[in-house]
């Protein structure tokens, strides 16, 4: 089993491994914002332009200051105004939760690009020396498991924020008011929950951790801002939601599943298996498909989903 | 009176041959300034495919005094309204520069009777109304593969590609070649970061730190947006004996941004080269043919950076020589299935 021997062979398990958690890094941090808007009711289908934009405004930071921090902040802060619009149009003007999310996430490919145009040009910056990880003593010299101890910072902090966003959801007022407003918002409104201000504050939240993510694509992984450069991992946030069922403990499962999925893509490849390509190129996509049929088929979703509120 | 009648008729009949001279020779560009508008699906500052494209046509704004609109991010869905537009705003000419508009653009020329340019689809060639353009890239391509040859120290070389589409199929097999005929005993690594991944810079940087983990040493990344993933991992990571991982790109020229010198070329595509015989044909009244981008026009060339030893250097240029006489015949495979075989029959 030459091919078993490849995969296991030290150097290639680790880049494996590695990428793996760096792939899931903007998915899990994404996921988390939004099991917290849908918590509350709202479905929010601009998630990945949340994420572009974040990912766009912290590289303009990152590259006029050269330092990561103020552009991680840059991002977060995207995220939070563009959470305050997308509130705007859902809660405030009542508007369909899925057009406006597809509005906005169109909005900021178009945005994200004309404004990489206007300010660059046919030039391509790239911001120099600011993306380097974080060993942790000792663990990052542990054999085949070295590379899960020297990630960038961000990863750490999103691992650190799903037993976090678990005790909020669940074992707090705030949680508690959210999960009301998504399940009745009238029955939580008659018991003094302000409905707008909650659900606000999910989307400021969404803002924060899709703006953090996006800023991890373009400053932590990469050190440049592309086109489209999300690619999707906003949906696949939204769909890891579900298949954890709004519970963030379990979103790391489903975004460490896509993330060795889309590693066994190149890992695959690499083995050369007589498999065709393509199969190996969808597995993610099937496998997020196929765990959502399995575990997501019998999904409760909250009363109020997707449903404006109006207080009479 | 005889005589002046004689004079005149032969005067006449003079100044008639000199205009219908005039007539049959193109007016000068500036008599009649063309507008022409080039449809790109991704930004046109990404120092690739779209990049190139767009800048192709700006290269000769001055010299043929063209008015110029680039349409950038149109994707690759339904441009047909895009292209109706153009047509309905005059153009003279409408580069559809990707594959993925080779069947629409000919059906808007059609409907508004307005010339266009498409990729890779010379059964669409219409006298007068539409013309094809490929890129004999495989060429370059396979003086890359001598290139990376040359330069690896483990024998190990990777291909990085975002899409197989037939452009990168072509460079894929040229750059096979390549490196075979130099050391049929390298071992040959080949991904695909996805069906359409040409922005996908992320997946572009995995895919390549894996090849580096598996022994690569000399990258070959086609990707547009996504090579800028390619060319951070071999910036980022050491090769296995510690040592650089070489990068060599395509398309378009990236050394502005190279601070970690790992550039070896790039199998650069100059459009401006088939534009300008697209805008002569015009003038010319013989629009509608199909135009190639060789070694041969300086449409294709292999760009090199940094440091290449004289070795490498001779091989190239015997490789350039043989190729140019037809010594050396390099395949033209643009299909997945076809290119896909003749990798495994190549390197078993």
């Amino acid at each position: 089993m030459w091919f078993l021997r490849m995969l296991f062979s030290e150097p290639f398990f680790v880049v494996l491994l590695g990428g793996t958690l760096t792939a899931s890094t903007p998915i899990i941090l994404a996921a988390i914002g939004e099991n917290f808007v849908e918590s509350g009711g709202v479905l929010n289908l601009g998630l990945e332009g949340m994420m572009l934009l974040g990912a766009f405004c912290s590289f303009i930071a990152a590259l006029l200051t050269e330092n990561i921090y103020i552009g991680l902040l840059a991002g977060m802060g995207a995220g939070v105004i563009l959470g305050i619009f997308f509130g705007f149009l859902v809660i405030h003007l009542r508007i369909n939760q899925i057009v406006a999310g597809l509005g906005v996430e169109i909005f900021v490919i178009g945005l994200t690009s004309l404004l990489h145009r206007v300010l660059f040009g046919s030039e391509f910056p790239v911001v120099a020396d600011i993306t380097a990880k974080t060993p942790i003593p000792f663990l990052s010299t542990v054999p085949y498991i070295n590379s899960i101890f020297n990630q960038h910072v961000v990863t750490y902090i999103s691992w650190a924020l799903l037993p976090i966003a678990w005790w909020v959801l669940y074992k707090t007022n705030f949680g508690l008011n959210v999960r009301a407003v998504g399940e009745n918002p009238v029955a939580a409104d008659a018991h003094g929950v302000n409905v707008y201000r909650t659900r606000y504050m999910t989307l400021i939240f969404e803002g924060v951790l899709a703006g953090l993510g996006g800023a991890f694509l373009s400053i932590c992984d990469l050190a440049f801002f592309v086109f489209h450069m999300t690619q999707g991992r906003g949906f696949i946030a939204i769909a890891i939601v579900m298949l954890a069922k709004w519970n963030p403990s379990k979103l790391f499962y489903g975004a460490f599943l896509f993330g060795v999925c889309h590693s066994l893509t190149f890992g695959l490849q690499i083995l050369g298996l007589d498999v065709p390509r393509e199969f190996i190129l969808m597995l993610p996509y099937v496998a997020v498909i196929l765990l959502l049929c399995i575990l997501a088929r019998n999904t409760k979703l909250p009363g109020a989903f997707c449903l404006p509120y109006e207080r009479e | 009176m005889k005589k002046m009648l004689i004079v005149t008729a032969v005067a006449l009949l003079a100044f008639g041959m000199l205009f219908q001279t005039a007539i049959a020779v193109p007016p000068h560009p500036g008599a009649r300034p063309l507008k022409v508008a080039v449809v790109v699906p991704a930004s046109a500052t990404d120092q690739g495919w779209n990049q190139m494209g767009a800048d192709g046509v700006r290269v000769l704004q001055d010299k043929w005094h063209l008015t110029v609109e680039v349409a950038e991010n149109q994707g690759y869905g339904d441009i047909k309204p895009v292209l109706r537009d153009l047509a309905r705003k005059g153009f003279d000419l409408i580069i559809a520069h990707a594959s993925g508009y080779q069947t629409m653009a000919p059906e808007v020329s059609a409907e508004r009777d307005v010339r266009v340019s498409i990729v890779e689809n010379p059964d669409a060639i219409k006298r007068g109304l539409v013309s094809n353009y490929e890129g004999e890239a495989q060429k370059g391509a396979y003086l890359a593969g001598v290139l990376a040859a040359k330069m690896t120290r483990r024998n190990v070389v990777g291909v990085v590609t975002s899409a197989e589409v037939p452009d990168w199929n072509r460079m894929t097999v040229g750059f096979m070649e390549g490196v075979h005929s130099v050391n049929p005993k390298i071992k040959l690594l080949y991904n695909v970061i996805g069906e359409a991944a040409y922005e996908d810079a992320a997946g572009g940087k995995r895919n390549t730190e894996a090849q580096i983990a598996a022994g690569a040493d000399v990258i070959f990344g086609m990707g547009d947006g996504a090579s800028f993933g390619i060319m951070k991992a071999c910036e980022e990571n050491k090769a296995r004996d510690g040592g650089k991982v070489w990068f060599i790109d395509v398309i378009g020229d990236k050394s502005g941004i190279d601070s970690k010198k790992i550039l070896l070329g790039s199998v650069l595509w100059r459009f401006d080269v088939i534009y300008e015989m697209m805008l002569i044909d015009i003038y010319a009244g013989r629009f509608g043919g199909d135009y190639r981008q060789t070694l041969e026009n300086g449409g294709i060339e292999l760009a090199l950076y940094n440091e290449i030893p004289q070795d490498a250097m001779n091989a190239l240029k015997q490789a350039r020589e043989g190729i140019v006489s037809g010594r050396i015949n390099v395949s033209n495979m643009p299909g997945t299935k076809e290119m896909r075989d003749y990798k495994k029959r190549l390197f078993r």
